[in-house]
């Protein structure tokens, strides 16, 4: 079975990148795109072979098996709500899950009630290395874990994601799940308390640029967490995704973006990393297709996986507002 | 007359500190005080040095050698005594860091100088390697803006003996970590609250190790991170990050190395051959050589030394709140 794909927006950037896995995919049939803007969905529709439908229930009109959910952070929980109401049975929603926990909260409810899949796009978990380092932590050679140093820095996004309505926040929601997820992922252990550092020294807007992290997990490990948007409009690449892991028995330093040529481009006067390690987004799919087929995933992270690495994201605006750790 | 040094402490810096005094025009290393005194004999026999006598007891070197320089590199809980002795008999001073392994002892220093009256200068080292310098310098000339973030982190394998003891170094975040708190404070202003995580298993147990994560919020609105480990068995590593609102820093010792050395045979029988990393610099250029030499200019010139006391002071209590917020889970104002 080939499993009947759309995608509702293209709001979010990372949907290119499923496009891009969607096209790729052998095991997929990839029935269309749906978003507000006609111009730039008929164009990726026309680059990736695939149709563009305006109105978004005759997408879902289409027998699908699987929806992925691209649009901005506040409009998840609509989205999802016409999926389900449509009849679709499996969905991937980008992360953050939503805008609000209450938003999550409701989307967990609904697909629960009404049998649906939910999976949060947390592409991370496909990196090699992180799979490596998973194995390496699995096999105790690193003996008992006892800290994570994370980031998660980035470029300045703009549009949408500094619209606090759509998006529900600035860096700190932006860039918290990410990681936050990898941490839980990683040691099997749920956030228990999290401190934040917030502020807005990159761009002086009312929305916050900058977070400091410290989370404590249920295990005893402590992790701090970097999601600032403080790389520079030269720098050469977007952002990263570290983290040091420190154990009884050794440090693992995971570098998820290291696999990168440099090139020193004239034209734009800027240097580049042009990465060339694997693509996390095809394993992702991959997973969200195996779903789709109704057999189980390997890695795939559930709408709850989703909702716990938005409440760090909560607990950190609440702590920022607070100047004290946060007990979740 | 050359100025006449007593240095105290024959461990690892005291070591690094008489290589860099002989090679200081204009000083004579005298006496070298440590406990056991066979280390102080053996030091001075390892490396030649022509004048200077072994003691175990400072008040006898103060008292036959009549030192113009008192430099104090012994475990950091005693170097407010040491302070106090050397500034109650009138010398100039110079202290390792940190300053005192605790506030009331940092206190007790401070006091005795400015009492005395006599130049002190600590050794913030780091300030003197040239990356440091150099970031603190551009820092300063706008070449990120607006700071906004700063990143530290400063690791290595765990040294064992006294440094184990917490009572004695106060760990990785007082021991190590205060040169970066002292950098910080240096360019980046007063700090207004710490929280901190750490974790520790001592040197008793098989493998040893100590680290910690430290969010700092300064006064200025820049956000702070710090990392101080004993825990990274292959070595030492130093990096930083500063970014701001037009630009960004960084460095990593790692990408550093301007000499990388692979041998077909090792060197030492049954050593596997290794791969040997450089950074070296001109001997002019020696960060230690640069620091005691500049409190040497100090006294000559008759200025105030560039570190001075209460700077050192300050950083410990930064240290200090970070321990003390990585104990009970609190945030800690300074």
């Amino acid at each position: 079975m080939s499993p009947r794909i759309g995608i509702v927006s293209l709001a979010h950037m990372h949907a290119y990148g499923y496009l891009t896995a969607l096209t790729r995919s052998t095991s997929a049939t990839f029935v269309g795109i749906t978003d507000p803007d006609g111009g730039r969905a008929q164009k990726a529709a026309t680059d990736h072979g695939t149709r563009f439908f305006e109105n978004p229930a005759d997408l879902l009109a289409q027998n699908l098996d699987g929806v992925i959910i691209t649009s901005e952070n506040a409009n998840h929980r609509r989205d999802l709500e016409l999926c389900v109401a449509a009849g679709v049975k499996n969905i991937l929603c980008e992360k953050p899950i939503a805008a609000t926990i209450h938003d999550a909260q409701a989307m967990l409810d609904l697909c629960a009630r009404s049998e649906v899949n939910l999976a949060t796009a947390f592409p991370c978990r496909y990196s090699p290395a992180f799979i490596r380092l998973r194995e390496q932590v699995a096999s105790g050679v690193l003996g008992q874990i006892l800290a994570i140093r994370g980031t998660n820095r980035g470029s300045m996004p703009g549009g949408w994601f500094v619209d606090t309505e759509l998006s529900g926040g600035g860096a700190v929601i932006d860039h918290t799940v990410h990681v936050a997820d990898l941490n839980r992922y990683l040691l099997g252990s749920e956030a228990t308390e999290v401190y934040a550092e917030i502020g807005n020294g990159f761009y002086h807007q009312s929305w916050e640029d900058t977070g400091f992290l410290n989370i404590s997990y249920s295990n005893g490990v402590f992790a701090t967490l970097d999601t600032s948007w403080s790389r520079p409009k030269t720098y050469p690449t977007w952002g990263d995704v570290t983290m040091q892991v420190v154990g009884t028995g050794g440090c693992a330093d995971f570098d998820m973006t290291a696999q990168f040529l440099l090139q020193y481009d004239d034209a734009a006067n800027r240097v580049h990393q042009l990465g060339w390690g694997s693509d996390l987004d095809a394993g992702m799919i991959a997973d969200f297709l195996t779903l789709c087929r109704g057999e189980k995933p390997i890695s795939l992270a559930t709408g709850f996986d989703g909702l716990m690495a938005l409440r760090v994201a909560a607990a950190a605006y609440e702590s920022a507002k607070a100047g004290q750790p946060i007990t979740l | 007359m050359p100025y006449r040094v007593a240095l105290i402490g024959a461990g690892g810096m005291g070591r690094i500190h008489l290589r860099c005094w002989s090679a200081i025009p204009d000083v004579d290393v005298v006496a070298i005080i440590a406990e056991p005194i066979e280390s102080a004999q053996s030091l001075i026999k390892q490396t030649g040095i022509v004048g200077a006598r072994a003691y175990q007891s400072f008040d006898a070197a103060l008292h036959d050698c009549n030192p113009d320089i008192v430099d104090i590199c012994s475990p950091t809980a005693t170097h407010a005594d040491y302070v106090v002795q050397a500034a109650a008999a009138g010398k100039a001073l110079f202290v390792e860091k940190p300053l005192g392994r605790t506030l009331v002892d940092c206190d007790r220093a401070v006091a005795a100088v400015e009492q005395a009256g006599v130049p002190a200068m600590a050794g913030h080292v780091v300030r003197y390697f040239p990356a440091y310098a150099q970031a603190k310098r551009s820092v300063d000339a706008g070449a990120v803006g607006i700071p906004a973030t700063v990143r530290v982190s400063r690791v290595c394998r765990h040294p064992g003996k006294w440094y184990g003891d917490h009572a004695l170094s106060g760990g990785a975040l007082l021991d190590l970590s205060i040169h970066d708190f002292d950098w910080l404070l240096w360019t980046f202003g007063q700090v207004d609250h710490v929280y901190a995580r750490s974790v520790s298993q001592p040197p008793a147990g098989v493998l040893p190790l100590d680290y910690a994560l430290v969010t700092l919020r300064f006064k200025s609105g820049v956000i702070g991170h710090l990392t101080g480990s004993w825990a990274h068995s292959a070595g030492f590593r130093t990096t930083f990050e500063i970014a701001g609102d037009t630009g960004l820093i960084d460095h990593d010792s790692a990408r550093t190395s301007t000499l990388s050395v692979q041998l077909q045979k090792p060197t030492t029988p049954n050593v596997p051959a290794t791969l040997q990393k450089e950074s070296p610099l001109a001997p002019a250029d020696d960060p230690y050589f640069q620091e005691l030499k500049s409190f040497v200019d100090s006294l000559k010139n008759g200025e105030n030394p560039p570190v001075t006391l209460q700077e050192a002071h300050n950083a410990v209590r930064v240290a200090l709140a970070a321990i003390e917020s990585a104990k009970s889970g609190k945030v800690i104002h300074i």
